[in-house]
C-alpha cells in the first residue's frame, strides 16, 4: 500500500532518501535520531521512539517530529495492515471455497459478495464461472443418473438376451438331436418302405398265381358237377334195372312157390294112389326140392338186390351231396376269385403307394439332412450369439458400474 | 353125359317097395308150426294150398280165425298154436294151409312152413309124453329127429274136439 502512505505525507524519505553514511557525519546531538531512524529503518522496529528527554533545541524539535512522522507512519501502516487484512480474508474466502469446491465438489458454498472494488468483478467472474459448472453439474447429474439406469437396463436386456440366446441355444441343440433322430428315422423308414414295396411286388405276383389256380379250380369244379351229374344218371339207371331185376326175380320166387305147392300136392296125390303112385311121388319130392332150390336162389338175389338197392341209394345220396359240394365249392370259388381280385386290386394299390412312400421317404431323408445341416450351421450361429451376447452382458456390466462410478463421481459435486 | 337132377331123382326111384311088407309103418304129413313140428297120416292132408281171402266170422273160438272157400267148400281155418294153447299165428300170404279131411268133415289148417310126407316105423314112434308141448290127448305119439320132437297128431280126435267146442260155443 504504497499510495496510501505516499497520500499520508512520507514522500521526501522515500523518494530522496540520504545515505546513512552521511547522515552519521552530522553533530552529536542527532545521533539518538540517526539510530532510532537507523534502527527502524534497518530493524523494522517501528515501535521505537527518539528520547526526547535527552534532547534539547533543534534536535528536540526534530525529535519531536521525527517521533510524530514515526507515529504517523505507523498508524498508516496499521491502517494498510487492516485493509491488507480484510482483502486477505476475502481472497482467503475465496480460496477456501474454491478448495471446498475442488476438494468437495461443494459449489453451493460459493459467495461473490464483497466490497472490494478491486476483488468485486474478479469473484463475480469466479461466481458466473461457478454459475455454469453448477448447471453443468446438475445437467451431468441428471445425465449420470440416467445413464445409470438406461445401463441397468441395457444390462438387464442383455441377461435377458444371454439367458435366451442360451436357452435358444439348447433348444436349438435338442431340435438338431431331434432332427438327427428324425434323419435315422427317415433312413429307417425309406428302408422300411422299400421292404413293403418288395414284400407288396411278391404278394402281387403270388395272387396272380392264385387267381389262376382259382380259375383252374372253378374249372375242375365244373368239370366234377358234369361228372358227377353222369354218375347220378348212371345211378338212376342202375336203380332201375335193379328193380326190374327185383320184379323178374319176384316173378321167379311166385313161380317157385307155386311149383313147390304144385309138387307137394302132387305127393300127396301119389301118396294117395297108393303104390302105383309111388314114383310120382318120389318125382314131386325132387320137384319141390327144385322149388324151394329155386326159392332159396331168389332169397338169395333178394338179398343182393336190397344191397344194390342200397348202395345205389347210398352212391345217389353221395352223388347228391357231391352235386352240392360241387356248387358249394364253384360258389366258394367265385366268392375267392371275386375275394381274390379285390386282394390284386388292393395289393396292387399298396405296391403303388409303397413306391410313392419310398421315393417320399428318400426325399424327406434328404431333406432332413439338409435341415441337420442347416441347424448345425444354426447352431454355431446362435454359439457365437451367446458368445457375443455374453460379451454385451460383461460390457453391460462394466458400462453400469461405470455409470455407477460416475453418478458417484458426480454426486461429490453438490450444486444445491 | 349130363343128367338132370330130375332124371336122377327117377333113376333113383325103386320099382318096388318090398322093405316096407315086411316092416311096418305109416306116411306122416310133417309141417312147422311155430317151435313145433307136427304130423299127421298123409291120409288125413287131402291138399296144400295159399292162404286166401280169410273171411273172419262172430262168435266163434279164437282158434278159429275165420272161413275160407276152397273148390266150392267153405273150411273153417284153425290155428292149431292157439288151439294147443302154445301162442297165436298171423297169416301172412307165403304161408301154407293144408286141408285136413277125416270122414266128411273138412278144415283148413294153417302151417309156417310144409317139410313134406315122410314115411315112419311104429317102431320108431314112442308114446305120447305127459306134460309136453302138446296135450297127449291130441297125440298119437311122438318121434324123436335129431335134436327135434315130432309130435304126431291125432287129427280126427283133434277135429273132434274142435267141433265139440266150436258147437258148444
Amino acid at each position: 500500500m504504497p499510495q496510501s502512505q505516499s497520500t499520508k505525507g512520507a514522500k521526501p524519505v522515500r523518494g530522496k532518501k540520504p545515505p546513512l553514511s552521511r547522515m552519521q557525519s552530522g553533530g552529536d546531538g542527532l545521533k539518538p535520531i540517526i539510530d532510532v531512524l537507523k534502527k527502524v529503518l534497518e530493524d523494522n522496529e517501528r515501535a521505537l521512539r527518539v528520547d526526547l528527554t535527552k534532547l534539547q533545541g533543534g534536535e528536540l524539535e526534530l525529535g519531536r517530529l521525527v517521533n510524530m512522522t514515526l507515529e504517523r507512519l505507523t498508524l498508516d501502516l496499521s491502517l494498510s495492515e487492516d485493509t491488507r487484512q480484510h482483502t486477505v480474508m476475502v481472497v482467503d474466502q475465496a480460496l477456501e471455497a474454491l478448495i471446498s469446491l475442488v476438494r468437495d465438489g461443494e459449489l453451493s458454498k460459493w459467495t461473490s459478495k464483497t466490497d472490494d472494488p478491486v476483488l468485486g468483478p474478479l469473484l463475480e467472474g469466479f461466481g458466473k464461472v461457478i454459475d455454469t459448472l453448477r448447471t453443468f453439474v446438475r445437467q451431468i447429474n441428471e445425465a449420470a443418473l440416467q445413464l445409470s439406469s438406461s445401463a441397468n437396463e441395457v444390462l438387464a436386456a442383455s441377461t435377458q438376451h444371454e439367458s435366451s440366446s442360451t436357452e435358444q441355444a439348447a433348444a436349438i441343440h435338442e431340435t438338431t438331436a431331434t432332427m438327427e433322430e428324425l434323419k435315422h428315422a427317415s433312413a429307417q423308414i425309406a428302408e422300411n418302405a422299400g421292404a413293403v414295396a418288395r414284400v407288396a411286388e411278391e404278394t402281387l405276383g403270388s395272387a396272380r398265381s392264385g387267381r389262376g389256380a382259382i380259375g383252374e379250380f372253378i374249372h375242375a369244379m365244373q368239370q366234377i358237377r358234369s361228372d358227377s351229374a353222369a354218375v347220378s344218371d348212371s345211378i338212376a339207371k342202375l336203380s332201375k334195372r335193379v328193380e326190374r331185376i327185383g320184379t323178374v326175380v319176384d316173378v321167379i320166387d311166385e313161380i317157385a312157390d307155386r311149383s313147390d305147392l304144385l309138387a307137394l300136392n302132387a305127393a300127396l296125390e301119389g301118396s294117395r294112389a297108393g303104390e302105383a303112385g309111388k314114383g310120382f311121388s318120389i318125382v314131386a319130392a325132387e320137384m319141390r326140392r327144385l322149388a324151394e332150390n329155386v326159392l332159396e336162389s331168389t332169397k338169395e338175389i333178394k338179398n343182393l338186390i336190397t344191397e344194390i338197392r342200397e348202395a345205389t341209394a347210398a352212391a345217389a345220396g353221395a352223388a347228391s351231396a357231391s352235386k352240392g359240394a360241387t356248387d358249394q365249392g364253384e360258389r366258394l370259388g367265385a366268392v375267392a376269385a371275386q375275394a381274390v381280385e379285390g386282394i390284386l386290386a388292393g395289393v396292387q394299390e399298396t405296391s403303388d403307394a409303397a413306391r410313392v412312400i419310398n421315393l417320399a421317404t428318400q426325399q424327406q431323408r434328404t431333406a432332413t439332412e439338409q435341415v441337420v445341416a442347416s441347424m448345425a450351421e444354426i447352431e454355431d450361429v446362435t454359439r457365437q450369439t451367446t458368445q457375443a451376447s455374453k460379451q454385451s452382458t460383461g460390457a453391460a456390466a462394466e458400462l453400469t458400474e461405470l455409470a455407477a462410478r460416475l453418478a458417484d463421481m458426480i454426486k461429490r459435486f453438490k450444486a444445491d | 353125359m349130363s343128367t338132370s337132377s330130375l332124371q336122377r331123382a327117377l333113376s333113383a326111384a325103386p320099382a318096388h317097395a318090398l322093405a316096407k311088407e315086411a316092416v311096418p309103418g305109416k306116411e306122416y304129413f310133417i309141417f312147422v308150426l311155430g317151435d313145433l313140428t307136427l304130423g299127421v297120416l298123409s291120409g288125413h292132408a287131402r291138399e296144400v294150398t295159399r292162404p286166401g281171402l280169410l273171411t273172419p266170422l262172430p262168435r266163434l273160438p279164437a282158434f278159429v280165425l275165420g272161413v275160407v272157400g276152397h273148390r266150392g267148400e267153405v273150411l273153417p281155418v284153425i290155428d292149431l298154436l292157439r288151439f294147443l294153447g302154445q301162442g297165436e299165428m298171423t297169416v301172412t300170404s307165403r304161408k301154407r294151409l293144408f286141408i285136413g279131411s277125416v270122414h266128411a268133415f273138412s278144415a283148413a289148417f294153417l302151417a309156417d312152413r310144409v317139410l313134406g310126407l315122410r314115411y315112419l316105423n311104429d317102431s320108431a314112434v314112442l308114446a305120447p309124453p305127459l306134460g309136453g308141448a302138446v296135450p297127449a290127448e291130441h297125440l298119437l305119439g311122438v318121434v324123436r329127429d335129431g335134436p327135434r320132437t315130432l309130435n304126431l297128431i291125432d287129427l280126427p280126435k283133434l277135429m273132434q274136439v274142435a267141433r265139440a267146442r266150436i258147437v258148444t260155443r
